[in-house]
C-alpha cells in the first residue's frame, strides 16, 4: 500500500476536487449559464458604464484643453470696471509669468459675402492671439502688430466660415464686408472641431482696434494672457489678484488660484508697505462667467480642467458603483445556486466523506465551483462590456475602454464569487457524514 | 488478531426532551477474516452500529478500537483518514458518482490517499478484476445494471485494502438472484482474500452467508449465532 504524504498527495486530491467542481457545473448547464449570466451582466455594466463616464471625462478635458493651455482669462464686470485697451501691456510688464496677452472683444456683426449675408460672431484680438490659444493657420497669415496699430480692415476667418465662402478654396486675398466695411481676408485658421475653442471655427477674427472702432467702444471687458507652464499660471494669478485688489481698492476680485497664494511672487515681496487685501478666496472660484458682485474674475483654464476632471471622475465612480450593485446581485445568484447544489449533492458529500474526503476537500470543491462561475462570468462580462462600448462609440458617444473599470469589475466579481461561495461551501464541508448519507 | 474491539458502546439520540438509546452497552469483538451479519427489526440500531464501526458516527460512551486505534480521541481529519485507510463501505443504493466511469469511481479512495495516477489505475483495475467487471471499467454507472453497480461499489470498497468491509443492506436494492451473486462474491472475498466483512441485513437467507449472526433488539445484542461452520453455502 502506498501513501504519499505532503505536497504531491495534496495536489492529487485538489486536482480531483477541481474536476469535481467543474463536472458539478457541467452537470447542469442551463442553471450554470444563468448564474454566469448574472455575473456577466454585472461586469458588463460596470465596464460599459464606467467606460461612458470615462469617455465623458476625456471629452470634457479635451474640450477645455482646446481652449488653450495655461491661459488666464481676466473678465471685468462691465457695469463696474472695464479694461483700458492697452491695459494688457501693463499686465505683461508687471507680471513676469505672463509672456503674452491680448485684449478681447466679442460682437455679432452683419457680414456680407457676394450675395449671401448674415450675422457672424467677430472676435477682436491682437497679433499674439494665435500663440495664446495655440492656433495654427490653414492658409495665409495672421494679422500683424502693424495691422493692429493702424486699425487695418483685415480679418482672419475661422475654418468653417472660410470653407463656406468658396466651396473649400482658400479665400485669402478676397474681400468680405463686415458692418458695411470692406475687410481683406489675410488668413484662415486651422480647424479646431465642433464646440472646441469657443467655437472659433465659426467666427471671424479682426484686430481689436478695428473691432473697437467698429463698435465705437473705448474699453474692453476681457483680457487673455498666457503663462509658460502650470506653475507660472498659478503664480500669475496670485500676482494679478494682488494688482487688481489694489487697483480696485476693496472691491472684490474673484480669482481661481490653485495654490491659494502659497507661493509669493518674489517681486511682490519687495514691496514692504503693500496693503494686503487678501482676495476673497471663499467665493467659489470656478466660474469664469461670474456676474454680480465680482468686479473682475481671474480664471485659469488649467484649474477648470482639473475641476471638471475631478467632477467627472466622481461621476464615473458613481456609475461604476451603481453597476457594482448589479454585480452584488449576481453574487447572490451564485450563493443561491451553490446552496441548491450543496443540498442536491448531500448524498454525494456523504459518500465522499465515507471514502476519506476531508472537510477541506469539500470546502475547496464548492468554493472553486463558485469561483469558476464568477471567473467565467467576469471574462464574458469584460468582452460584452467592450462590445457595448464599441457600439456606443459607433453611435457617436464618447466612451472608452477603461482599464480601471475592468480592474474594478474583475476584483468585485471575483471577490463576490468567493464571498458568496464561502457559506455554501462551509455548509457542505460541515455536514456530518452520517447526516449527509441519511438525507440522500 | 482483533480488527474491532467495542466495550460498553452506547449511542444516545436526543430529540427535544426525549432521549433515545439507539445502542445500549454493546460489547463486540470482531476478528480478522470474519464474515459477520447483523440482523434485527427495523429501528433496532443496525445502521447505527455499523456507522459507529465505520467511524461515520461517534458513540456517546464506551471505548472502541479499530485495528488498534482508539477512535474516540480522533478529530474529524483523522477520522477521514481512518475511514479511508481501514474501512471499505458498501451501500444499499450503491452510491457511485454518476459523472465518473467505473474505473474512476473505484479510484476515489486512492485519490484521497494521495496515490499517483498510474499505480492508482493498476490497483483499481485489479479490484475490478476481482469483482469480474474489468471489461466494463469505462462504463458510467448509468450504463450498468444494479448488480454490476454494486460490484463496482465493492471494488471501490476493497481497492484500498481496508481492514474491514462494512455493508449496510448491500442486497436491499437487488432482486434475490443478483443479491445471492453479491453474497457469493462476499464469500469469495472473505475466503480467498481473508477479507473481514460486516454486513447488515434483515433477510435470513442473506444473513446466512455470514459465519456469525449478531441479532440486535432495541439497541442491544440479543443473540449471536454461529452458522458458518455448520451450514454449507449454496
Ligand atoms: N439522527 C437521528 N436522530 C434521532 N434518532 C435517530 C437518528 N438516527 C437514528 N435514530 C433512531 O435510532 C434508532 C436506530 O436507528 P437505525 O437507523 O440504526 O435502525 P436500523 O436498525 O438500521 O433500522 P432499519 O432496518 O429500518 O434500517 C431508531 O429508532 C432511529 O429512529
Ligand atoms: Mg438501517
Amino acid at each position: 500500500m502506498e501513501n504519499n504524504k505532503g505536497l504531491k498527495s495534496f495536489l492529487i486530491r485538489m486536482l480531483f476536487n477541481s474536476k469535481m467542481a467543474s463536472s458539478g457545473l457541467i452537470s447542469n448547464v442551463l442553471r450554470t449559464s444563468l448564474t454566469v449570466l448574472g455575473i456577466t451582466i454585472g461586469v458588463a455594466s460596470v465596464v460599459s458604464l464606467m467606460g461612458i463616464g470615462e469617455g465623458a471625462r476625456i471629452a470634457v478635458v479635451e474640450q477645455f484643453e482646446s481652449l488653450g493651455q495655461n491661459v488666464i482669462v481676466l473678465k471685468a464686470n462691465s457695469g463696474v470696471y472695464s479694461f483700458q485697451a492697452d491695459e494688457y501691456k501693463e499686465i505683461m510688464e508687471r507680471v513676469d509669468a505672463i509672456k503674452s496677452a491680448t485684449p478681447v472683444t466679442n460682437s455679432k456683426e452683419y457680414v456680407r459675402w457676394r450675395r449671401t449675408r448674415g450675422d457672424i460672431e467677430v472676435l477682436g484680438v491682437n497679433s499674439q492671439y494665435p500663440e495664446i490659444k495655440d492656433h495654427q493657420l490653414q492658409a495665409g497669415n495672421f494679422f500683424t502688430t502693424l495691422h493692429v496699430d493702424t486699425r487695418s480692415p483685415v480679418c482672419v476667418l475661422g475654418y468653417n466660415v472660410a470653407v463656406s465662402l468658396l466651396n473649400g478654396r482658400s479665400p485669402v486675398g478676397y474681400t468680405i464686408t463686415i458692418d458695411d466695411l470692406n475687410f481683406t481676408i489675410v488668413g484662415v485658421l486651422k480647424k479646431k472641431g465642433d464646440g472646441k475653442a469657443e467655437n472659433i471655427d465659426n467666427k471671424i477674427v479682426v484686430p481689436y482696434t478695428t473691432a473697437m472702432r467698429l463698435n465705437d467702444i473705448r474699453t474692453v471687458d476681457e483680457i487673455w494672457g498666457k503663462a509658460l507652464d502650470e506653475k507660472d499660471t498659478s503664480l500669475a494669478i496670485v500676482q494679478l489678484s494682488r494688482i487688481y485688489s489694489r487697483k480696485i481698492q476693496g472691491t472684490p476680485v474673484n480669482t481661481t488660484n490653485p495654490d491659494d497664494g502659497g507661493e509669493m511672487p518674489p517681486e511682490e515681496m519687495k514691496i514692504p508697505d503693500m496693503p494686503m487685501p487678501e482676495p476673497p478666496l471663499e467665493t467659489p472660484p470656478n466660474d469664469i462667467f461670474t456676474s454680480g458682485e465680482d468686479v473682475i474674475t481671474i480664471t485659469s483654464l488649467n484649474q477648470l480642467v482639473d475641476e471638471a476632471n475631478d467632477a467627472n471622475r466622481i461621476m464615473t465612480l458613481l456609475l461604476g458603483g451603481i453597476a457594482a450593485v448589479s454585480l452584488l446581485v449576481g453574487g447572490l445568484g451564485i450563493m443561491n445556486i451553490m446552496l441548491v447544489a450543496v443540498s442536491e449533492r448531500t448524498g454525494e458529500i456523504g459518500v465522499r466523506r465515507a471514502l476519506g474526503a476531508k472537510k477541506t476537500d469539500l470546502l475547496f470543491q464548492f468554493m472553486l465551483e463558485a469561483f469558476y462561475v464568477s471567473i467565467i462570468g467576469c471574462i464574458l462580462g469584460v468582452f460584452v462590456g467592450i462590445w457595448l462600448i464599441n457600439i456606443f462609440k459607433s453611435n457617436g458617444f464618447a466612451a472608452v475602454i477603461s482599464i480601471e473599470a475592468v480592474r474594478i469589475a474583475t476584483v468585485v466579481a471575483l471577490t463576490s464569487g468567493l464571498l458568496f461561495g464561502v457559506y455554501p461551501a462551509y455548509m457542505a464541508s460541515n455536514l456530518s457524514p452520517v447526516e449527509a448519507l441519511r438525507r440522500q | 488478531m482483533s480488527v474491532i474491539v467495542m466495550k460498553d458502546i452506547s449511542k444516545e439520540y436526543r430529540i427535544g426532551q426525549i432521549r433515545l438509546n439507539a445502542l445500549k452497552n454493546i460489547n463486540l469483538e470482531i476478528i480478522n477474516g470474519e464474515f459477520i451479519s447483523i440482523m434485527g427489526p427495523s429501528g433496532s440500531g443496525k445502521s447505527t452500529l455499523l456507522n459507529v464501526i465505520g467511524c461515520l458516527d461517534k458513540s456517546s460512551s464506551g471505548t472502541y478500537f479499530l485495528d488498534g486505534n482508539s477512535v474516540e480521541t480522533m478529530n474529524d481529519n483523522q477520522l477521514s483518514e481512518i475511514r479511508n485507510r481501514f474501512i471499505g463501505f458498501v451501500f444499499q443504493s450503491f452510491n457511485l458518482l454518476g459523472e465518473l466511469n467505473a474505473l474512476r469511481n473505484v479510484e476515489i479512495p486512492l485519490i484521497y490517499r494521495g496515490i499517483r495516477g498510474k499505480i492508482r489505475r493498476e490497483m483499481s483495475e485489479q479490484a475490478l478484476e476481482k469483482v469480474g467487471l474489468k471489461e466494463r471499467m469505462k462504463h458510467l454507472p448509468s450504463q450498468l445494471s444494479g448488480g454490476q453497480q454494486q460490484r463496482v461499489a465493492i471494488a471501490r470498497a476493497l481497492v484500498g485494502n481496508p481492514s474491514v468491509i462494512l455493508a449496510d443492506e448491500p442486497t436491499g436494492a437487488l432482486d434475490s438472484t443478483t443479491g445471492n451473486n453479491i453474497m457469493d462474491l462476499f464469500t469469495q472475498l472473505n475466503e480467498d482474500l481473508n477479507m473481514t466483512i460486516v454486513q447488515v441485513t434483515h433477510e435470513e437467507s442473506i444473513a446466512a452467508y455470514g459465519k456469525r449472526i449478531i441479532r440486535l433488539i432495541d439497541g442491544e445484542i440479543n443473540k449471536i449465532d454461529f452458522n458458518g461452520v455448520l451450514e454449507g453455502k449454496k
